[in-house]
């Protein structure tokens, strides 16, 4: 712009006539001229262009055509591209000390001393801190509070935290390091899960009262829905698997770093990437014994978390205490082999997976008992435990559902919440169990999987409201894009094929904090002053996933603004509001929610103020591009500006806030709030993958990927997740696994030996955006960021199976799990060279014409059903033959609810079942 | 993670540098040489056998010298894969490693000299003192080999680098200086089967460079690596084959060698030679891939089996000799 375009008026903005004209009211946006609304965008049911096959939704009429829908860069991205943005280890305050943490070199032991009076006559360093300076206990779920900022009985892994050091520089915190003294007295420790069920003199972790018998036993769970006795006698196929899934971990590029601060008002600023910054903020509160408001949480920008950074952690207690004792700024830095040591990764698990199928293809059972490695902290343990089991209740209608679940503590590093929390591993089981039953029953997976979807707007069998569903969607394109029925079973040996589903929480219906009693999940402050740009106030962590992006986007879209206006204030919790921070996928349907309700306010107050103006009816006046006006006459009308300044008159800046809560959801069972959510996403996805049957190496050469996410808010963030979904998915189901060295020891605590795919191992991905318009969601908006993850890893193992004929039970696939498998298969075969072994083959049975009449059949029954909004209730058992309106377990008596196991149950029970075996110190009279 | 503080020398020539070292060995100074960094670097950043002083090759221009036949030492690997004078196998091996970024730094010298590598090893402080330490880098404990627990003589770590196989194959000779002047050898008289000592260098010796045969233009082959990724991994087994041939389906000269399988790697004659004895083409090749199978013994001590390791030389070594076969029936 040059300088004399500049002195013009400005357009769209009148100065009124005998008053001094001062510097110009802002711009209104960078673009000096309201575009005119682009009708692509608005919906049919606002007269718009834009098609709605989903039905209208509650949010259209709010829609100004600016960003919503459209491909977005992220908000923050020029930041990092140019190097800007500041993440943990970035901070660097004035006379700050380098802090190190002193690690257990010992599976399990008693701390018997800690001598660093050595350590502190090393010159530089300052403070040194123990166990002994802070003895509360601290966990992200306050049922199982069960860390401490450094041992203070205790160690129970390698790498545990023991004592802490600060000092001016590395070098001198590091000779510290060598000097402390720690006398240990070596405890046995457990390495293998299964020990975990066992009795043990000395458990991990004693729970008092509450501790199971004297095991290792963190969390147990029994769950029994449906037809569970008619199992047996209904099925006419049935497939059963044990599967080992080796833990995993996040690997996200920044490792974890911390900065703490003390001011000289005695408050703390801890700078931390922390996906929940405000558990933190309580556990720090809890440790430290100071009030809250005493505690400045700051997130930095995150350099990756997934799951990875959503622990209150014991090293951001480690800085905070370091800094309280100096008296200075503590920066403390993982090396990588810390992030290992810290893990939080996907749980290392035994699932065995039985499915039934009846004779007309209904998957009239699933029985799951998964055990899984918790390692030596509870961490999210208790609700991972609940989501082996419950989240694959959907998408498919179930006769039966039998689930024991048990999460054991062993001398490792910390398992927790990972990218598709709970659900990853025992749906990778599911769905290469799916395969095998139409295997079995001679029919197209695909197809099996059509004929057997709960409708849109139904119950699970375990009770869960599920809303829209774009699951027949995904699976209809994915085989029609991916070329399914010329490819799949017909392709040569060592080329094949695979389907994979998924289905995840679009946030979690309960809070981890309840109190106070209906606090909302997401708060969104906003701000106006005269300038017309919006600041926005919301806790939720940007973690790279674009929540800041998405909340500009719905404040941006509901007051008719470009981006450029819109600034978000995200990273402090002094300036922010509470928000229950990102996991369990909920940012998107919670916080743009949140935004939404608080510009909805602002903008009731600019649409008063136009009609004010204008003397035009308020209900006729739309919004625009920075241009508010009468939707018959759009001559009549006002610019932003004029309307907010209007607005402004004798109050100065509008302020609203806008907040959002679960409706009320689900049943009344123990554990039945596990896994609710106000909506669900669903994917499908197809994967082609070619084997060197020589080698056992797999590559994966295009993935299909359509993910159901309601609507997408920036098509390009949701592109991202799936490709990236895509990437971490493959690296659990190809090569990345945490080994452990016969001695107990992690062997790969690394980069280099922890294996992440490179560039040349990522195929093709094609992502697929299915828009099921989920009513509760922020414009039909629902989650994008983990549920993609879920069936990248069945569709690859069911491509392996389609390539060379061998099923795998055992992730990852390393080449050589694979060659072995193919090897035995030779040999079933006789065949003396795996090049000649024969390719699997499909010939239909009967039942293929039975599944694809329902699949038709349910396809009309879904599209009457997502787009009627008087439709009666479905809950699962409908296709049983049970009445849809009613739960069955009311209706009948074959139908169970069980929650604990019965006598019978536990004379044989299933190796997590087992964990049913002990009885609670509470409940065998023990003093 | 910082490396511990040291001493950089950086001569801007060899007779510098030799003189450089000779100094620090009377005055019993430890140091290692450093010329790409990639290996030295990491391994110092995990404090693994850390020396006080570090003499840097970097400036020594006259070791950069490539042609058909000559290969300095300090010639980085992207310079030697992006060479028209370099060997086609010897390119395509030079290519398989690690990563751009790492070739652009790295060296053929450094490459040659790799140290051996090992899980119990590879480690930092911390991991290796909840190991008590392992026979590599003891730090004065006198630690046991922590991969075949009871022994303490030998170090079993495994040499993983991609060059040494090629270059045995076609002949190569190295050509080492140090104070009491200069020697060379046959690169495969170069190593020595221990983990720890690796080779012949003695202290404040160096590879200066490599040279090759005059006819190594007429000798083909291949190189077959096993890795988990296409990118970044050390060779988990590698195979170099190369030959001659006279227009006839058999080969005239034949020569085989494998890497990343044991602390050093190994060219192997005896099994070529007898393979050649009653040549049947395909036939023979197999039998030549299961004699060398055979003859390796790989450890548990990187991120393969070794069951699958050496299943897999027998698969490489078939595949790198596929080309010998070509067009026969």
């Amino acid at each position: 712009m040059s300088k004399d375009d500049n002195e013009d008026e400005m357009v769209g903005y009148r100065q009124q006539p005998g008053k001094l004209p001062f510097a110009k009211p802002g711009s209104g946006g960078k673009d000096r001229f309201s575009r005119p609304t682009d009708q692509e965008m608005i919906p049919e049911s606002q007269g718009g262009e834009l098609a709605q096959p989903w039905g209208s939704h509650r949010h259209d009429n709010l829609v100004s055509g600016q960003v919503i829908g459209k491909a977005t860069a992220l908000v923050d991205g020029r930041w990092k591209v140019t190097g800007q943005a500041q993440y943990g280890d970035d901070i660097r305050l004035p006379g700050e000390l380098i802090g190190r943490i002193i690690r257990s070199p010992h599976h399990y032991a008693r701390v018997l001393s800690v001598d660093f009076s050595k350590a502190l006559e090393v010159p530089g360093v300052v403070a040194i801190a123990t166990g002994a300076d802070a003895e509360n206990k601290f966990g992200v779920l306050p049922v199982t509070k069960d860390e401490h900022a450094m041992a203070v009985e205790k160690v129970r892994h390698v790498g545990d935290l023991v004592a802490c050091v600060a000092a001016e520089d590395e070098a001198a915190a590091r000779e510290a390091e060598r000097l402390i003294e720690v006398e240990y007295e070596i405890l046995d420790s457990i390495h293998d899960m299964r020990d975990g069920l066992q009795d043990s003199e000395l458990p991990i972790h004693d729970r008092g009262k509450y501790h199971i018998g004297d095991a290792n036993i963190q969390k147990r769970v029994f769950q029994e829905f449906g037809d569970v006795d008619g199992i047996e006698e209904n099925a006419i196929a049935s497939h059963k698997e044990n599967w080992l899934f080796a833990g995993v971990n996040h690997a996200a590029t920044e490792p974890h770093a911390v900065v703490a601060n003390w001011d000289p008002a005695g408050r703390l600023t801890l700078y931390t990437p922390q996906q929940v910054p405000h558990y933190v903020h309580r556990a720090l509160a809890d440790v430290l014994e100071i009030p809250m408001h005493q505690i400045n949480v700051h997130r930095t920008f995150v350099g990756g978390g997934f799951g990875g950074k959503s622990d209150p952690f014991p090293h951001e207690m480690c800085s905070a205490i370091l800094a309280r004792k100096s008296g200075r700024p503590v920066r403390i830095t993982f090396d990588r082999e810390e992030v290992y040591w810290i893990n939080r990764g996907r749980h290392p698990s035994r699932i065995e997976m039985n499915l039934h199928a009846d004779n007309q293809g209904r998957i009239c059972g699933i029985e799951t008992d998964a055990l899984i490695d918790g390692g030596g902290f509870a961490s999210f343990g208790h609700v991972t435990t609940y989501y082996n089991g419950v989240l694959h209740t959907a998408p498919y209608e179930i006769g039966a559902f039998h689930y024991t679940g048990a999460r054991v503590w062993t001398n490792k590093p910390a398992s927790g919440a990972m990218r598709g929390h709970g659900a990853v591993n025992s749906r990778c089981a599911v769905e290469t169990g799916l395969d095998d039953l139409a295997e079995k029953l001679s029919v197209d997976p695909i197809d099996l999987r059509l004929a057997n979807l709960l409708p849109p707007h139904s119950a699970t069998i375990t009770g869960f409201r599920v809303t829209s569903i774009g699951m027949r969607e995904c699976l209809e394109r994915v085989k029609k894009e991916s070329g399914w029925d010329e490819k799949f079973r017909k392709m040569p040996l060592g080329k094949g094929i695979g389907i994979g589903c998924g289905f995840f929480i679009s946030g979690s219906g309960l809070p981890i904090h309840w109190d106070p009693n209906k606090f909302p999940h997401a708060t969104v402050h906003l701000k106006i002053d005269m300038d017309g740009g919006v600041t926005v106030h919301t806790g939720a962590a940007e973690i790279g996933q674009g929540s800041d992006t998405v909340v500009a986007q719905s404040v941006a879209e509901v007051l008719g603004l470009p981006l450029d206006l819109i600034r978000i204030r995200s990273k402090e919790s002094d300036t922010s509001p509470v928000d229950l921070g990102s996991y369990s996928s909920r940012v998107t349907f919670m916080n743009a929610n949140a935004a939404i309700s608080a510009a909805m306010q602002i903008r009731d107050e600019l649409l008063d103020a136009t009609a004010e103006i204008t003397g035009a009816k308020r209900e006729k006046l739309v919004i625009g591009d920075r241009r508010i006006f009468a939707k018959n006459d759009p001559a009549v009308g006002v610019s932003y500006l004029e309307a907010l300044h209007k607005a402004q008159e004798d109050r100065g800046a509008l302020v609203a806030s806008g907040a959002y809560r679960t409706p009320p959801m689900g049943r009344t069972h123990k554990g039945a709030a596990a896994g609710l959510a106000p909506a669900y996403s669903f994917s499908a996805y197809v994967a082609e993958v070619s084997v060197d049957v020589e080698t056992g190496q797999t590559k994966v050469e295009k993935v299909w990927a359509a993910h159901d996410c309601g609507k997408a808010l920036n098509p390009l963030a949701v592109k991202g997740q799936i490709i990236g979904s895509c990437h971490m998915g493959m690296g659990q189901v190809l090569s990345e696994e945490m080994k452990y060295g016969r001695s107990g020891h992690l062997m790969n605590p690394d980069l280099l030996d922890y294996k992440i795919p490179s560039v040349h191992e990522m195929p093709e991905v094609v992502p697929i955006i299915v828009e099921s318009n989920d009513p509760e969601g922020p414009f039909g908006a629902k989650e994008a960021g983990e549920g993609p993850l879920l069936p990248i890893l069945p569709a690859v193992c069911n491509a392996v199976y389609d390539a060379v004929g061998v099923r795998t039970a055992e992730l990852p696939i390393t080449p050589e799990r694979l060659l072995r498998l193919i090897e035995r298969k030779c040999k079933a075969e006789g065949v003396d060279d795996p090049i000649k072994l024969p390719s699997p083959r499909l010939e239909y049975s009967e039942l293929q014409a039975v599944l694809s009449n329902r699949a038709e059949e349910h396809a009309k029954r879904d599209l009457e059903r997502r787009l009627n909004d008087n439709r009666q209730p479905y809950h699962n058992g409908a296709l049983f033959g049970l009445d849809p309106t009613t739960p069955p377990d009311e209706v009948d008596q074959k139908w169970a609810v069980n929650v604990i196991p019965s006598e019978e149950y536990l004379s044989d029970p299933r190796l997590a079942g087992s964990a049913w075996k002990h009885t609670e110190r509470r409940h065998r009279g023990d003093s | 993670m910082r490396m511990p503080p040291f001493q950089l020398h950086t001569p801007t020539s060899l007779d510098e540098a030799i003189s450089i070292s000779e100094e620090l060995v009377s005055e019993n100074q430890e140091f290692d040489w450093v010329a790409g960094g990639t290996d030295l670097l990491p391994n110092y950043k995990w404090h693994l056998n850390v020396k006080p002083n570090v003499i840097s090759l970097a400036k020594i221009s006259e070791l950069t010298e490539l042609n058909e036949t000559h290969i300095g030492a300090m010639v980085r690997l992207h310079d030697l894969v992006q060479s028209s004078a370099t060997h086609p196998v010897l390119a395509k091996a030079a290519d398989t490693i690690a990563s751009v970024m790492v070739r652009r730094s790295g060296t053929v010298g450094g490459n040659i000299c790799l140290d051996t590598r090992c899980y119990w090893f590879n480690q930092t402080e911390q991991w290796r003192e909840s190991i008590d330490w392992c026979h590599k880098c003891d730090c004065g404990t006198e630690a046991d080999c922590r991969v075949i627990p009871n022994q303490n003589t030998l170090c079993v770590a495994t040499y993983q680098a991609d060059l040494a196989p090629v270059l045995m194959c076609l002949g190569a000779v190295i050509h080492l200086a140090g104070s009491n002047g200069i020697r060379s050898m046959p690169l495969s008289e170069f190593f020595q089967l221990d983990g720890m000592t690796r080779n012949v260098l003695q202290p404040g010796e160096l590879v200066t460079h490599l040279t090759l045969p005059e006819d190594v233009s007429e000798w083909h082959g291949d190189y077959q690596k096993l890795r988990q990724r296409e990118s970044w991994d050390f060779p988990e087994a590698g195979v170099a084959a190369v030959w001659k041939k006279n227009g006839t389906t058999k080969p005239t000269e034949l020569k085989v060698a494998t890497t990343g399988l044991e602390s050093i790697p190994m060219l192997h004659t005896k099994e070529v030679d007898s393979c050649l004895n009653g040549w049947s083409g395909a036939e023979s090749i197999n039998e030549l891939a299961e004699s060398i199978r055979k003859s390796v013994k790989p450890v548990q001590n990187t991120w393969f089996s070794p069951s699958y390791r050496r299943k897999m030389v027998k698969v490489l070594t078939r595949r790198a000799c596929a080309g010998l076969v070509e067009g026969d029936s």
